[in-house]
């Protein structure tokens, strides 16, 4: 039981990985279209100027080429920072792979470097869920205490609350239509309507505003593009022509609803997550959830306060006991006895002893005490005192 | 894993060198642009010098050979790109080869929803415990929750004395006052800590070359230990460390001079510091993540199985598997009948029979029950797990 399952352990490292990788596909591929389209741009203008090298006055020629030459330099400055951000998320990835690779060198839960490697998950699994929640300094501080840069994925989270706060607080979707453009092909991949949603809401804000007509036209550009998918909705937005905000005909004023902001960053958080593979809840939550599960037993919620271990996490009732309230209980088909005075597993090698009252402890715990009280044992329970030769031997099969 | 790390640093040298050879293809064309427009430059100045006679002379050589190095830089870096691309991706498909669990078949809980404020406690408290009192107080203005000021307090001693212990002058001054101050307590505990440090304390004074006070501080500390405590025999032991006080290294008490003790008794301090507060001797919170870490597998690959009854894990009563954890967290007796499988409970409970075997009085009532009569006497049967006969009322109630 004290060895350690990597696969399980590294089952659910998934996004640690991913996220630098999708990154990176990203960069790559955005430095791709950018090389493509300015070498493209610059060749096609050299083209012009080749063909027209007679009529165009030498300073004409010069100007345009010095066009060029800032274009490309400018190109080439920003092909160093990319080499910087790649090189830097390679690295990133390795040393992640790395820290997973560890796992294999541990022989047992008990080791102390295992249980270091364990401390780290958590600070790690801490960071994602400050980084998620807005805690930006907090995860500030656990990243520069425990030196986890490359563990956390700050960057990336900064940009999702940066588009989100857009959004909610500053009702625009400018930094949200720019990520969607930047991301299309990806978006178009998992079938993602963000950006139509993004649309309407412009959309809707202009009829907020009374501007008809350049609602109509918006909605010619930006709405009919997505007829395909999106028909049923787009005529029920052109409805929303004969509306007014203060409407109270119900699917148009949930149109007009100012909350259909936060349901739009959030929208926005979930397919950003999906496109990096993250998981929607922090995975501290799933952590947690499935962990207090594993460890709830009936004891735990027990009335009577001797029941309680204080070293058992779901017996925390002000804190962890609360969030296990309505969790399922664990499943056992096997039986597990700790005993009450060490804590220490009782089975064959440290069999369970019952005293005449009933009561059971581990034979090394009754021993000891014997050890010190004359042969005599104490129930830690009811306060009886047995001689340790009345105490008998159980077997668990 | 391996072969993630490796493809890690393949694409680390490929992209090292395929930018390294972009730059230098995007820099060609700069150069030659740039020297196609000095050419213009100094041509059209010597022509204005010549009073415009000369007719223009267009620099048709330099601006062929800037375009042709603009298409070369074009088509290096579209090579080279789509190369590390191919390349990304390849490492990608090893990703996605090496895991394989998806993480959303859980992702629906709703367990959490309304308890942000008590998930905020939880990691506040996780915070105090592992001393970090600056990250604590961030955390809890961040989220405005209120500091345990009583939790704060006594981790800030059990720190403080800690960092005493664990400093380079390793005082145990504080430690030691706190441990006799507590000696019944620790006593009825049977915790041996106040022994442990004391035994530390008397060696960093011969180490010290203080042999007097060693022998003084032997002399006011020991003494207490009668025979019972069994610790007679080690403290004779000890007494001999004089004869060896000049050359302790090379003596048979050089392995008490490890460098881990003094980590050792900073975690048994803190250990029975907790205890004696009432506190959990590991974070909780820590605790759970590891239990998670362990079961969040299991939850998804189950709860992936029987997503087509609509059931979601958290909303059950009970998980639907067994999850394997350590002994080390193990906080409570489960006891499961080994004949019914069930576990357990106040009105289940388990009954040892005369042979110390231990079953479920359900399964019990049914062997009394299923009997043959005429066979033996009636209500006799006979333990599933060994040859020695029982009866109802034979067996035991036990309390695990």
């Amino acid at each position: 039981m004290d060895k350690i399952n990597v696969d399980n352990m590294l089952a659910i490292e998934e996004p640690f990985i991913k996220v630098p990788l999708e990154q990176l596909r990203r960069t790559v591929r955005q430095t791709q279209k950018q090389v493509e389209r300015e070498t493209a741009a610059v060749s096609a203008e050299l083209a012009e100027v080749l063909k027209n090298q007679y009529r165009l006055a030498p300073e004409e020629i010069q100007k345009t080429l010095d066009a060029l030459i800032e274009r490309l330099q400018t190109l080439k400055q920003g092909l160093e920072q990319v080499k910087q951000e790649e090189s830097q998320l390679i690295q990133r990835s390795k040393l992640r792979a790395m820290d997973l690779n560890k796992l294999r060198e541990f022989e047992s839960t008990t080791q102390p470097e295992f249980q270091q490697w364990c401390r780290q998950r958590l600070d790690r699994v801490l960071i994602d869920y400050m980084l998620r929640s807005g805690n930006v300094k907090t995860a500030q501080r656990l990243v520069e205490t425990g030196n986890l840069e490359h563990f956390a994925d700050s960057s990336l989270f900064a940009q999702v609350m940066s588009i989100e706060n857009e959004l909610k607080d500053a009702h625009s979707c400018q930094g949200a239509l720019l990520w969607c453009s930047e991301n299309r092909s990806a978006l178009r991949k998992i079938q993602c309507s963000l950006e139509f949603e993004l649309r309407l809401q412009e959309y809707i804000e202009m009829i907020r505003a009374r501007n008809t007509p350049e609602a109509i036209k918006y909605a010619k550009k930006h709405l009919s593009p997505w007829s395909d998918t999106q028909l049923p909705r787009i005529q029920r937005a052109m409805t929303l022509l004969a509306f007014s905000p203060s409407t109270s005909c119900p699917p148009y004023r949930a149109m007009f609803d100012e909350a259909r902001w936060a349901a739009l960053a959030n929208d926005f958080r979930m397919v950003i997550f999906q496109l990096y593979n993250l998981p929607a809840q922090p995975l501290l939550h799933l952590l947690l959830q499935t962990g207090l599960s594993a460890l709830k037993t009936p004891a735990c919620l027990s009335s009577d306060p001797s029941e309680h271990n204080r070293n058992c996490p779901v017996c925390q009732t002000e804190t962890l006991g609360k969030l296990a309230q309505d969790l399922p209980l664990s499943h056992h088909v096997n039986s597990n006895l700790v005993c009450r005075i060490t804590g220490e597993k009782m089975d064959e090698d440290n069999p369970p002893m019952r005293l005449p009252n009933g009561y059971v402890y581990s034979l090394s715990s009754l021993t000891e005490m014997a050890a010190t009280l004359d042969g005599k044992v104490k129930c830690s329970r009811s306060g009886q005192t047995f001689k340790l030769s009345e105490a008998t031997k159980l077997f668990i099969s | 894993m391996d072969t993630i790390i490796r493809d890690c640093e393949k694409l680390a040298k490929h992209q090292s060198s395929s930018s390294t050879k972009i730059l230098a293809s995007i820099d060609q064309a700069i150069k030659a642009l740039q020297t196609a427009r000095n050419n213009i430059a100094s041509s059209s100045n010597s022509t204005t010098n010549n009073n415009g006679s000369g007719s223009l002379i267009p620099n048709t050589e330099d601006l062929v050979q800037a375009k042709q190095q603009v298409e070369k830089a074009q088509s290096v870096s579209d090579e080279h790109i789509k190369d590390l691309y191919s390349n990304v991706s390849k490492y990608g498909k090893h990703v996605e080869k090496a895991f394989k669990l998806d993480l959303s078949v859980v992702g629906e809980s709703r367990a959490f929803e309304d308890k942000r404020d008590e998930l905020g406690y939880a990691i506040l408290q996780h915070f105090l415990r592992e001393g970090d009192f600056l990250l604590a107080a961030e955390f809890s203005s961040e989220n405005s929750l209120d500091l345990p000021q009583e939790t704060r307090m006594r981790f800030e001693q059990m720190y403080r004395i800690v960092t005493l212990m664990r400093s380079d002058a390793h005082e145990l001054g504080d430690a030691i006052a706190w441990a006799v101050e507590r000696r019944d307590e620790l006593d009825a505990q049977g915790n041996g800590l106040e022994f442990i440090l004391h035994r530390l304390r008397f060696l960093q004074l011969v180490e010290k070359g203080l042999a007097t006070d060693a022998l003084d501080y032997a002399r006011q500390w020991f003494p207490r230990y009668s025979k019972e405590s069994g610790r007679m025999d080690e403290i004779e032991h000890l007494m001999g460390i004089f004869i060896y006080a000049k050359r302790l290294h090379a003596s048979p008490y050089a392995h008490l001079f490890t460098d881990q003790r003094w980590e050792l008794g900073a975690r048994m301090f803190a250990a029975a510091f907790c205890a004696s507060m009432g506190l959990a001797a590991m974070s909780p919170l820590g605790v759970t993540v590891d239990a998670g870490a362990s079961a969040l597998p299991i939850v998804c690959k189950v709860s992936g199985l029987m997503r087509e009854r609509k059931v979601e894990w958290s909303q059950q009563n009970e998980l639907a598997v067994e999850v394997p954890l350590p002994d080390s967290m193990r906080f409570h007796s489960v006891f499961a009948c080994p004949v019914s499988k069930e576990q357990a409970t106040p009105d289940n409970p388990p009954m040892a029979m005369p042979c110390g075997h231990v079953i479920c009085k359900a399964s019990l009532e049914k062997l009394a029950r299923g009997v043959r009569p005429g066979t033996v006497a009636s209500g006799r049967f006979k333990c599933p797990y060994c040859p020695v006969m029982s009866s109802l009322t034979d067996a035991k109630k036990v309390y695990f």
